[in-house]
């Protein structure tokens, strides 16, 4: 094989070698999503001292996205998700009743007639929580249904974890 | 002497033929990798495919940017809610307005009665708009109560707004295709040949509605 060939033959394996590294570069492109994180972001309390077996009232905080809007938990059309707090069974507390906070009037610019009974920055849903002997690390839930001024999010269910002890 | 001189000739010959074979071989395995690679993250592509919002440089209301510009809409069949599959694909020849909306969205019944409308001043043009309910709630496949309390709260809303286009349902299942469909109501603008030619997320207004159907017209 004379040097020439010898030549040829790496100069177009190494050109070759390439042409896949190249197609594995490719940049694919993300986009960012509409809205960062959730909606609603839970507060506090972390944790909580309860007498075991009595409910008691414990003030639950809430944060709802800036520019956003979340249905209150008696909105006024039918249509509309309401906000609800749920404990799911097993925890080792029960949820004796919630007092929710009254939703802000709030119109849209492009709808005034409708006016909408809503959540907006932070609020706080009063609780009754009966808790079993323990330590229970209980994974509440929060459901709504997030909007700003154009367009709605789909209906979210956040968990929101909070350590009861039961004394 | 002259046989002498024909054997590294030859034997040139064979060794060049042997070189080129090879190389033929390694171009071949290049190309048929960045053809399998090219695949692989045209794949990867559509799958992460996602529409986003854009500021507005004057300061007007965000634009929506779709991965799916100039691009063929997503293929799709979906139930009606009489039970009938209607398909992207039998609407080929037709504009067609793909409105992705939910029950749950004050926005998306804002602006239905602007769809009826402008349904109703092209529809002879050869225009149509497809409804894709799109409720995003947490329900689970085998949720029949769930999934059929949300089918009779879009018949209601049908009947109510007397919506004269088919309503699809089930959208949840075109969300990755369609780019995520992060937020109701979102809308895309398909030309006669099946191409995405305008997207719109969010409420925006009748007359830009009204713009994009006459580019989705235009071919």
């Amino acid at each position: 094989m004379t040097k020439m060939t010898k030549k040829i033959g790496c100069a177009a394996i190494l050109a070759l070698g390439l042409v896949p590294l190249l197609a594995h570069g490719q940049n694919i492109a993300q986009s960012r999503p509409l809205v960062k994180g959730d909606a609603v972001q839970y507060l506090f309390p972390e944790q909580v001292t309860l007498p075991a077996g009595k409910p008691s009232p414990v003030t639950l905080h809430f944060r709802v996205a800036q520019g956003l809007h979340i249905n209150s938990h008696t909105p006024r059309e039918d249509y509309l998700i309401p906000t609800t707090f749920s404990i799911p069974d097993g925890s080792g507390v029960r949820l004796d009743g919630a007092v929710y906070p009254a939703g802000a009037d709030m119109t849209l610019p492009i709808d005034t007639k409708t006016k909408l009974s809503v959540y907006t920055g932070e609020f706080a849903i009063q609780v009754r929580i009966a808790p079993a002997p323990g330590n229970h690390l209980v994974e509440a839930k929060l459901h709504y249904q997030a909007c700003d001024q154009n367009q709605c999010l789909p209906p979210k269910t956040i968990t929101v974890p909070i350590d009861v002890i039961g004394k | 002497m002259k046989k002498m001189r024909s054997i590294p000739l030859k034997r040139n010959s064979i060794v060049l033929t042997a070189v080129l074979f090879i190389l033929a071989v390694f171009a071949w395995a290049g190309w048929a990798n960045w053809e399998y690679r090219q695949q692989a993250a045209e794949k990867l592509l559509a799958s992460a495919a996602r529409g986003e919002l854009v500021p507005d440089p004057a300061g007007g209301m965000p634009q929506y940017q779709s991965p799916f510009m100039g691009k063929a809409a997503p293929a799709f069949a979906l139930d009606d809610l009489g039970g009938k599959k209607v398909s992207l694909a039998s609407y080929k020849g037709k504009a067609v307005l793909i409105n992705f909306w939910a029950t749950w969205c004050g926005p998306c019944k804002i602006e239905t009665p602007w769809l009826i409308e402008l349904r109703n001043k092209y529809a002879g043009q050869g225009f149509e708009i497809l409804g894709i309910s799109t409720e995003g709630d947490d329900l689970k496949a085998d949720d029949k109560a769930g999934w059929a309390k949300d089918k009779a709260a879009i018949a209601k809303f049908v009947a109510q707004q007397k919506v004269p286009y088919p309503v699809l349902v089930d959208g949840d299942s075109l969300s990755q295709a369609y780019g995520g469909l992060d937020a109701m109501p979102t809308s895309f603008f398909v030309d006669r040949k099946g191409n995405v030619v305008a997207a719109q997320m969010g409420l925006t207004s009748e007359s830009e509605i009204e713009a994009n159907i006459k580019k989705a017209l235009a071919d």
